[in-house]
């Protein structure tokens, strides 16, 4: 086993002297894969949408946030109800 | 753009643009250099086309990201491409193939009993067989080992280059190389103490 290596490479040399396969692309390979890579790229409608999508979103995000920029200086943390109308409420319910 | 006369650069830019014939130009030109790493690489179980058409629909995908990496030859960047996606599958496989005497043609075993005999000369065998018979033997091999031996002994590859191919170091593809040999040689005495025959 000592003499493996050698006789590795010999066989490797030798290996290397077989001919070569055929390295043409088969029959209507290119335009196969060629047509289905085109497919997976989005079209320039797809991008065009996603894009306008996008400044919907923006915009939506923009209003939220006027609103509650809006909405902030009035908020006290006040109870739900008045006391009175609170009050007003428990009587019916008793009465029920 | 045929020949000497191919731009690649003026190719890309219009495969980038949707140009259906420039992307099926490329295919036609870069095809030779995919199906040889291929066909080096190939799991057993798999179909050297559908890993050829894998390879060239993550190139396609990721065109844009070659733009970024100035210096590189657009035609290492493939084979690096079709180097990792092989790599990927080989190592999708879960099981590698076993090589039995029994199953061996008869050149191909004349190959593999003078790789475990001492003092026999080289046999009259054909270069396919013992190309074959290579193949099947670094098919037992873990992926990254099979890679490192393929390219440097059976493609000649100079270990600067196989380094480039597969991003590792150069220090690296050596001791890889040498792990790889030193699984060559446990393997074969495995053979060597399985053989059939008692001339060994």
């Amino acid at each position: 086993m000592k003499h493996f290596d050698q006789r590795w490479q010999i066989c490797a040399t030798h290996a290397r002297q077989a001919a070569r396969r055929d390295e043409e692309s088969p029959f209507g390979f290119a335009s196969r894969v060629a047509s289905r890579a085109r497919e997976a790229q989005p079209s320039p409608s797809d991008l065009i949408s996603a894009r306008q999508a996008l400044v919907w979103l923006g915009g939506a995000l923009a209003v939220l946030a006027l609103c509650a920029a809006l909405e902030l200086p009035h908020w006290h943390g006040e109870p739900p109800l008045q006391t009175g109308i609170e009050n007003a409420v428990a009587q019916l319910v008793w009465s029920l | 753009m045929n020949g000497d006369e191919f731009d690649v650069a003026q190719c890309l830019r219009r495969v980038r643009e949707q140009d259906l014939e420039a992307a099926r130009v490329l295919v036609e030109r870069l095809y030779p250099q995919i199906i040889r790493i291929v066909r080096s690489h190939l799991p057993a179980r798999a179909a050297e086309e559908d890993l050829a058409q894998e390879i060239f629909a993550k190139l396609f995908a990721r065109l844009d990201q070659y733009e970024q990496r100035r210096g590189v030859p657009f035609t290492h960047w493939v084979s690096r491409l079709a180097v990792r996606t092989c790599l990927d599958a080989l190592r999708a496989e879960r099981r590698r193939p076993e090589l039995r005497w029994a199953d061996l043609p008869d050149e191909q075993a004349e190959w593999l009993q003078f790789m475990l005999a001492d003092e026999t000369p080289p046999p009259e065998a054909s270069p396919t067989s013992a190309r074959e018979l290579l193949e099947k033997l670094l098919a037992q091999l873990p992926p990254a080992d099979r890679l490192i031996l393929h390219a440097l002994d059976l493609e000649e590859r100079p270990v600067k280059e196989v380094a480039a191919l597969t991003g590792w170091s150069v220090t690296l593809v050596k001791v890889r190389a040498f792990r790889a040999r030193r699984k060559l040689r446990k393997l074969a005495l495995v053979f060597k103490e399985n053989h059939p025959y008692e001339t060994l």
